[in-house]
């Protein structure tokens, strides 16, 4: 007992130590980005064809490497700044699996076996785009969202531009006060939501970066302790048969690793390592299910994803992405081992 | 677009401070942590050579923002606050620092160590690497006989694997011993884990050492460098590669107990 206990411990401060780097250097680009970078530049470059959008918004990771607690609010952002829903669902979707510091942990991770790398960065690219341009079929995708965000979003019908500059075509709540301006109730979002610490002097943002680094990585480090635990535990306590007998089969390794990788909800960036622990006993489909669902949809990603999108969204969007994937990583097993 | 409005308290609340205290807490015992397993070399046990730079260099960096995070709070204090950014919490408040503080604390504790013949057994102990395994990084043939270690004569198995092709062949290699119970009483592994990334995908290889004597003269999960003749014998009705064994010696455990 006290050797198992030695083992998982062992096991567990490896996966840490390992997974650490990784999570400070997404962490620490998720600060950039949210303290330098002005996304409304970006909106204004991006197509507005649904499918060069929804595939432009899953490459956008590659400029901003953000693993899936990041990106939410950015995709917020975007949404509300006026981006094409195709962009902003495809980002969604794909960033925290499509981008340097994601590629190079799995590559870290899995070197041995680098099709599970590109074919991670496939199947992402691909779920994304097509998720997204189903999205973007949906003219108008406020009544999908939460009714905050939904107000703050330019109407369809107008030219996103007019709708980001007009002044006479507002939707939202106004009161009528006793200036001669009606006062918008809901401005305040808007702003909150649009790039708040731009507006701040170089030497404040520098600070606010500091703070963002530090609570970014004590939140998400707590979610790796639970997976890496969670690793570790099965690795040590489950019987070897009784996990070789799930992880072997074609059909019920990959069902088990998406089950993990919605309840683990571990990083993107480093959910990797944890995927290595289950290398030797489950299929090389099961592993690029993990790796590509769970930075999709999970457990934790739905607390953060309902501060946009309504319940019923978030279900098609959860339907979408795991079909595809269990289609996809099937035809891996049957097919490419 | 406006500016976030201010706080309206310009000093933190007590309790907001303790908060932050433990944030800097947990971010500066997770900096000593990983520098202390790269100065005691235990960081041998738990990373592949590769990606040990990638740990020291996260160790300066926690440290390096935890202090620079009691720097500005010490100063900052006495001026105005920072706005608030917007922020999103997985768990209570607390909680998450607590967790980070309290499982960095146990890791300066605990001492890790490699892992040992009875997780070999449970891994399953071979001289083929799996499927699931990796394919062979560097392949020497030339290398002569006796210089090759467990590895190197696995890679060499899996690229061609007929025993015979080996014997006569003489071998010296070390690693550590594995009592398999499917193997008679005067039949011993020696057997070395082979590290890809971390200890989480650590497995076993190993070669059958045929004694002259008992097994039980050299204890499981000791260390001995094995010198003898390559031969081929039946074992468990499958033909193969097993060292003879001329001369075992005692040797400590190695710093780095992996190979690559």
């Amino acid at each position: 007992m006290i050797d198992r206990l030695n083992n998982a411990l062992t096991l567990f401060f490896s996966l840490m130590v390992e997974a650490m780097p990784f999570l400070l250097l997404g962490v620490l680009f998720s600060s950039i980005l949210l303290l330098f970078v002005d996304e409304r530049k970006l909106i204004a470059a991006i197509p507005r064809n649904p499918i060069l959008s929804a595939l432009a918004g899953s490459l956008i990771g590659f400029l901003f490497p953000v693993c899936e607690c990041g990106n939410v609010p950015v995709a917020r952002r975007l949404l509300i700044q006026g981006a094409p829903n195709a962009m902003a669902v495809g980002f969604l979707l794909a960033a925290p699996t499509v981008n340097p510091i994601v590629f190079w942990a799995t590559w870290v991770a899995f070197r041995d076996q680098p099709e599970i790398v590109f074919l991670r960065i496939g199947f992402s690219l691909l779920i994304a785009t097509v998720v997204a341009v189903i999205f973007s079929t949906q003219a108008d995708l406020r009544p999908l969202m939460q009714p905050a965000i939904a107000h703050s979003m330019p109407s369809p019908k107008l030219q996103p531009s007019v709708a980001l500059e007009s002044t006479l075509l507002q939707s939202g709540t106004f009161i009528l006060g006793s200036g001669s301006q009606p006062l918008r109730l809901d401005a305040g979002m808007t702003a909150a939501m649009s790039n708040p610490a731009l507006s701040q002097p170089l030497s404040e943002r520098w600070q606010l970066m500091l703070d963002n680094v530090i609570n970014e990585m004590r939140e998400l480090g707590g979610v790796l302790i639970l997976g890496a635990a969670i690793a570790a535990l099965v690795q040590v306590l489950i019987p070897r048969e009784a996990v070789l007998s799930l992880g072997q089969g074609q059909l019920t390794s990959i069902l088990a690793m998406m089950l993990l990788a919605w309840i683990v909800s571990i990083c993107s960036t480093v959910d990797s390592f944890f995927a290595l622990s289950f290398a030797s006993t489950f299929t090389s489909g099961a592993l690029l299910a993990f790796l590509v669902f769970g930075p999709m949809v999970d457990l934790k990603n739905i607390g953060l994803l309902l501060t946009i999108f309504r319940g019923r969204a978030i279900f098609y969007l959860f339907a979408l992405a795991a079909q595809m994937t269990l289609l996809l990583t099937l035809l891996v097993n049957l097919y490419l081992s | 677009m406006t500016a976030p409005s201010r706080p309206i308290s310009r000093r933190p609340q007590p309790a907001q401070q303790w908060f932050v205290w433990l944030d800097i807490a947990a971010v500066l015992a997770w900096g000593v942590l990983l520098l202390k397993y790269w100065l005691t070399g235990k960081v041998n046990i738990l990373l592949h050579p590769d990606y040990v730079w990638l740990a020291i260099l996260a160790g300066i960096f926690l440290l390096g923002i935890g202090l620079l995070k009691v720097g500005q709070i010490t100063t900052r204090s006495r001026k105005r606050q920072l706005p608030a950014l917007q922020h999103l919490s997985l768990f209570p408040k607390g909680w998450s620092a607590t967790l980070l503080l309290t499982v960095a604390l146990i890791g300066l504790v605990f001492t890790p160590r490699p892992f040992a013949s009875q997780v070999a057994l449970e891994r399953g102990v071979t001289d083929t690497l799996a499927m699931t395994r990796s394919q062979p990084q560097a392949f020497r043939s030339n290398t002569r006989p006796e210089d090759r270690s467990i590895i190197d004569w696995v890679r060499t198995l899996n690229v061609y694997p007929e025993p015979n092709a080996y014997s006569g062949q003489q071998a010296n290699v070390d690693g550590f011993v594995i009592h398999l119970p499917e193997l008679p009483e005067n039949y011993l592994m020696i057997s070395r884990f082979v590290i890809t990334c971390c200890a989480a995908d650590v497995y076993p290889v190993g070669l059958p050492v045929k004694l002259r004597q008992n097994r039980s003269a050299y204890p499981a999960d000791r260390w001995f460098q094995v010198e003898g003749q390559m031969i081929t014998e039946e074992l468990n009705n499958q033909r193969q590669l097993v060292i003879l064994a001329n001369k075992l010696t005692a040797i400590p455990e190695p710093e780095n107990p992996y190979d690559y």
